[in-house]
């Protein structure tokens, strides 16, 4: 349970981050690591080059700006959880950020590499797909963004490029809508068996549930929410009967219940959300 | 005539862990904190096949990388582990066959893991493959494989029957049977095993740092593989982080690691990882009982059948093959607290392309446990009748010791019915099943199960070996301080607490001036080490026993120096002082001081100095510790979760010697006990391939899945010295079935009854949601 060996570079700035992702071949970002290192301790993930972007205190803001809350790449779980403007425009996606893994690895973990590293069980990628979130991609020829829902491909597949580098997330700001969040996990901070999040109108029926864990991907699905708990029920089973789930007959059935269970709870707390206010 | 100091202040006390200050400031020094320049590092080549014929190893890519010192295959070292009994060697690098994925083929040194690594990675192995027999039914039948293709995978069959069994089973008015399985599973400890070997320029010594329970019986094993003179092995076992029954076994790769330092004349060092742990490390459990059980219209069970099948894996360890240990233990504890007259009892024990199986915490005893308490609760869903009474009604009482089972045990006497009556009022039962029928109207389903064990405690045989005694040593030091050895082997349990205990308290000195020492043979007297729950109850009554005789040279001292008879001699507050008399007093200090540098004050014939080793073998072959396990989980029907709500223990081991020691031991055990209900399992695939090898897919229950539990204690003394009983497995035989007994319970309305444990939360929906039936 060793890596290989690597060299390790720590720039300085944006632009030397992103000249040495240009010129090495075999090159990888380390943000948290806790994604990453595990994976080379396995030999599963081989990089040359190790790329490390703590240094670049610019990746680390949140700020709020015309109408989008923009997350720099950096910002750890443990900051997101309890950010002012996150807990006040997306206490959804604080929720969710809460349920990340244990202490220790939330004050490591980064948002950026939770989305890049995109595995198919984790809160953070479905957050982004929830609220229609936009990656901002950058490399040394320029900058490209990316919706979350184009982003995200499959287990652990991404559209980011080899020498790219994600530097911030943008969402926009809710209106009109509320979200709620649920999902069940094995034992506290494990990654969730499944989860969904639900969006429901302040007015009317329309909504829309971001399933995770059961898929290879965040699937987000657009539906009229019965507010009927049976129909809803029945809403939820044949919106999850169209996602791939796992191969395995048994574990797949179970997900998808686990997920129709989390969906039921994360509309009953999207309304409630609205009762606070 | 030994008489003890009138009042114990330690004995009994909740003394503080002395182990603690280091321990828990992060200074205790683990194997791999052993650190000494110019060490080859190992990393082992091992088997991804489950079985097949080895064609060819070719290690020169491997041996080219940069700083690589050498690579062994099985030509270099041709070590085996042959145990005569089945006629099974296990070479300990693979020779021509591999026999389960995790087996080592080969073994890099190198200057640091990673180069060795690097370099594992470039050993080329060509396997021709064979097919793997993977479990009991397979590994019997006739198209089946055989393991080792000179014998058959059947190694070990035994049949046991009561006279008369047949009529009593015939005649039962009622019959119901059930089949238990507990799957595979291992203990896991913080630290993983490890081992270090340097030879000693000088002396041409071998010393062997080893991650182990037994000093004594890990140098023994040694000086017979490697063919080396006792004296010249030194054993030292430094702070062992948990151990659990699968650090007692001895490992290939201690004997190449041992093999390698004296012959390539460096030292060298491997630390186990996590992977290699969950691979190679001992499994145990993997067990089937089918069970017949006969009983009357009052629930008495009459007699009960059960055939075993356990699956021992590829080799059996040395003096300790797993799966026979598990069905011996789990069929010779198969009646459990309960009167049962008659047993029929078939054992088969087979051979497959799995990883070895060896000591686990408890051993059979969890499996056994299950079968005990799961025939009482089945006899209870087919009478209707309450769980609790069934037991009531089936309880060995105390007019019946000692009771000798029918599988031939003599249990010293306990405190069954006692004990689970204390745990039922405790948890308050009544109130519990009015409360239950009342939340089940609400689509809740919450469950209570009950596990009254026996533990076989301090016997003269355990996975520790066959010493039926253990041995110290006490040292009273020229300034009076105490040192005392033992041959025990302690991973964490606090013995140099409650050893210090004993000893301080028959000396009359503070606890904090004793200091105890063990693992290193150099020093330790030859003892068993730590296993089969034998360390408090033997180590302790050899400390006692010891401290005593050194008591008797005290007295007999200052008795002399007083002028005064030994028995108007007493020992209070570290001084020896003419009864009641104080100003007539010698300190500790000065007696040994004079033992020691004045010996022309000593009595005529008494020795200078002040040293006493002493063995102890207790009367009793086995003393037997019980209790009852009451826990009360809530099942989501939703999400197929199980909550533990409360849980609650009685606990009877005797004579106490430190309450919280005990109680820390018991709170491990139930948290392993979830796991083993619930979490953990080690899963091959049809192919063979052991698809658990991270902590990531071998799921072991986080402080969050432990509940508060309340412990409470029973002292019923054993005839052993000092009255104490052994207690560190019962913990985790109980548990386990406590907690399947719950979920049977609290899905009753179900139909549900639980027979094979983890129960997994995906089992649960699809018998909620009445897919599939339950036994
Ligand atoms: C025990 C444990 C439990 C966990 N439980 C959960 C859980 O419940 N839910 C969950 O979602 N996660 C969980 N995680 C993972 C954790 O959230 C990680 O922090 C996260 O997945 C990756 O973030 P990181 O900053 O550590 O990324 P790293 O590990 O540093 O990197 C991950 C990947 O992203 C790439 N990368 C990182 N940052 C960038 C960037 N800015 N631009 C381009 N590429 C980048 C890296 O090259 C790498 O491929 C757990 C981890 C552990 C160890």
């Amino acid at each position: 349970m060793k890596p290989i060996s690597f060299s390790y570079y720590r720039p300085k700035s944006l632009a030397e981050a992103l000249d040495i992702l240009a010129q090495e071949e075999e090159a990888k970002v380390i943000a948290g690591g806790q994604s990453l290192v595990p994976l080379m301790n396995f030999r599963l993930s081989r990089p040359k080059t190790l790329v490390d972007i703590n240094g670049l205190r610019e990746l680390a803001a949140v700020e709020a700006d015309g109408g989008v809350l923009r997350i720099g790449a950096l910002v750890r779980h443990q900051e997101l959880l309890a950010h002012p403007l996150v807990v006040q425009h997306f206490p959804a996606l604080a929720a969710a950020a809460a349920e990340i893994g244990h202490w220790a690895i939330r004050t490591r973990g980064t948002i950026g590499g939770s989305l890049v590293h995109a595995d198919p069980a984790a809160e953070l990628p479905a957050a982004t797909v929830a609220h229609r979130g936009v990656l901002v991609l950058t490399s040394a020829h320029g900058e490209r963004r990316v919706d979350a829902d184009a982003f995200f491909y499959g287990y652990l597949m991404t559209d980011i490029a080899p020498d790219e580098l994600l530097t911030a997330v943008e969402l926009p700001l809710p209106s009109g809508v509320r979200y709620g969040f649920a999902e069940h996990a094995r034992r506290p901070g494990d990654f969730a068996l499944a989860g969904a999040f639900v969006e429901v109108a302040e007015a009317g029926h329309a909504g829309a549930v971001t399933w995770f864990g059961v898929g290879g991907r965040p699937d987000r699905q657009e539906m009229e929410l019965s507010p009927d708990a049976a129909s809803r029920g029945r809403q939820f089973a044949a919106a999850l009967a169209e996602l791939d789930g796992p191969e395995d007959e048994v574990e797949a059935r179970y997900r998808r219940q686990l997920a129709a269970v989390a969906a039921e709870q994360a509309y009953q707390r999207a309304i409630a959300s609205g009762r606070g206010n | 005539m030994m008489q003890g100091p009138l009042k114990p202040q330690f004995t009994g006390a909740r003394v503080t862990r002395l182990e603690d200050a280091r321990l828990l400031r992060g200074r205790g020094r683990y194997l791999d904190d052993i650190d000494v320049p110019g060490t080859l590092h190992v990393a082992f080549v091992r088997s991804n096949r489950p079985a097949a014929r080895i064609v060819s190893i070719d290690v020169e890519e491997a041996l080219a990388v940069p700083g690589v010192y050498t690579v062994w295959t099985a030509e270099d070292c041709g070590i085996t582990m042959y145990t005569e009994r089945y006629d099974v060697g296990q070479p300990v690098l693979a020779k021509d066959e591999v026999r389960f994925v995790g087996e080592a083929v080969a073994a890099v040194f190198a200057e640091d893991r990673y180069v060795a690594e690097d370099a594992a990675e470039r050993v080329r192995v060509v396997y021709h493959p064979l097919p793997p027999v993977l479990g009991f039914d397979e590994a019997l039948s006739d198209e089946g494989r055989r393991v080792h293709a000179h014998r058959a995978n059947l190694f070990h069959h035994t049949e046991h029957q009561t006279e008369g069994f047949a009529e009593a089973f015939a005649s039962a008015p009622h019959r119901a049977q059930a089949t238990f399985v507990t799957h595979r599973q291992t203990g896991v400890p913080m630290e993983p095993r490890g081992c270090m070997a340097q030879l000693d320029a000088a002396t041409g010594r071998l010393t062997v740092y080893v991650s182990h329970q037994s000093p004594h019986q890990f140098r023994s094993q040694l000086t017979e593989l490697l063919q080396m003179p006792e004296n010249q092995i030194r054993v030292i076992v430094p702070e062992v982080g948990g151990a659990f029954g699968i650090k007692a076994m001895l490992y290939p790769e201690y004997l190449v690691v041992a093999d390698a330092a004296r012959r390539l004349g460096r030292p060298v060092k491997w630390v186990s990882d996590r992977t290699e742990s969950l691979l190679a490390d001992a499994h145990a459990r993997d067990n089937r009982h089918e069970v017949e059980v006969a009983f009357d219209e009052e629930g008495r069970i009459l007699a009960v059948r059960d055939h075993v099948f356990g699956d021992t894996g590829a080799y059996p360890f040395l003096g300790f093959p797993g799966a026979v240990g598990e069905a011996g233990w789990a069929t010779s504890m198969l009646t459990g607290p309960y009167k049962i007259p008659h047993v029929s009892i078939t054992v088969d024990c087979v051979f497959s392309n799995k990883a070895p199986e060896g000591a686990y915490r408890g051993v059979g005893g969890p499996v056994g446990a299950q079968v005990q308490e799961g025939i009482v609760d089945l006899v209870a869903r087919h009478l209707g009748k309450d769980a609790a009474d069934v037991r009531r009604v089936n309880f060995i009482r105390d007019e019946d010791f000692p009771y000798q089972t029918a599988t031939g045990n003599v249990y010293d006497p306990g405190s069954y019915a006692e004990s689970m009556e204390q745990a039922l009022a405790l948890i308050d039962y009544e109130r519990f099943r009015r409360e239950q029928a009342e939340l089940r109207r609400q689509g809740r389903y919450l469950g209570i199960g009950i596990c009254t064990f026996v533990e076989p405690s301090a016997g003269a045989e355990s996975e520790a070996g066959s010493t039926p005694y253990e041995a110290a040593s006490i040292r009273i030091e020229p300034t009076g301080t105490v040192t005392a050895a033992l041959g025990l082997g302690p991973s964490g349990q606090g013995h140099e607490t409650t050893m210090a205990q004993l000893i301080a308290d028959q000396l009359g000195v503070d606890v904090k001036d004793v200091v105890v020492m063990h693992g290193d043979t150099d020093s330790a007297p030859f003892g068993g080490g730590t296993g089969g729950s034998r360390s408090g109850t033997i180590g302790g009554g050899a400390a006692l026993r010891a401290s005593q005789e050194m008591r008797q040279r005290l007295m007999k001292l200052a008795a002399h120096l007083l002028e005064a008879a030994e028995e108007d001699v007493e020992l209070v507050d570290g001084h020896a002082q003419v009864k009641g008399v104080p100003a007539r007093a010698y300190s500790v200090r000065d007696l040994a001081r004079i033992a020691y540098t004045d010996v022309a004050r000593l009595p005529e014939g008494m020795q200078p100095g002040l040293e006493v080793v002493v063995r102890y073998q207790p009367p009793l072959s086995t003393t037997y510790s019980n209790g009852t396990h009451v826990a009360l989980v809530e099942v989501d029907t939703q999400t197929g979760f199980v909550r533990v709500l409360d849980y609650v223990v009685v606990n009877d081991c005797g004579r106490l010697i430190n309450p919280m020691i005990v109680e820390g031991q018991i709170h491990g055990g139930v948290a392993q006990g979830i796991g083993s209900a619930f979490l953990e399992e080690l899963r091959y695939d049809d192919s063979g391939q052991l698809v658990t090898t991270s902590l990531m897919d071998y799921l072991l229950p986080a402080a969050t899945d432990v509940p508060r539990m309340r412990v409470t204690h029973i002292e019923t003394p054993s005839a052993n010295v000092g009255g104490f009983k052994g207690m560190g497995e019962g913990s985790l035989i109980a548990a386990p079935p406590a907690l399947a007994g719950a979920v049977s319970d609290a899905l009753a309305p179900f139909g549900v009854f639980v027979t094979e444990i983890p129960v997994h939360p995906q089992q649960i929906l699809e018998w909620v949601q009445g897919r599939v039936h339950s036994a």
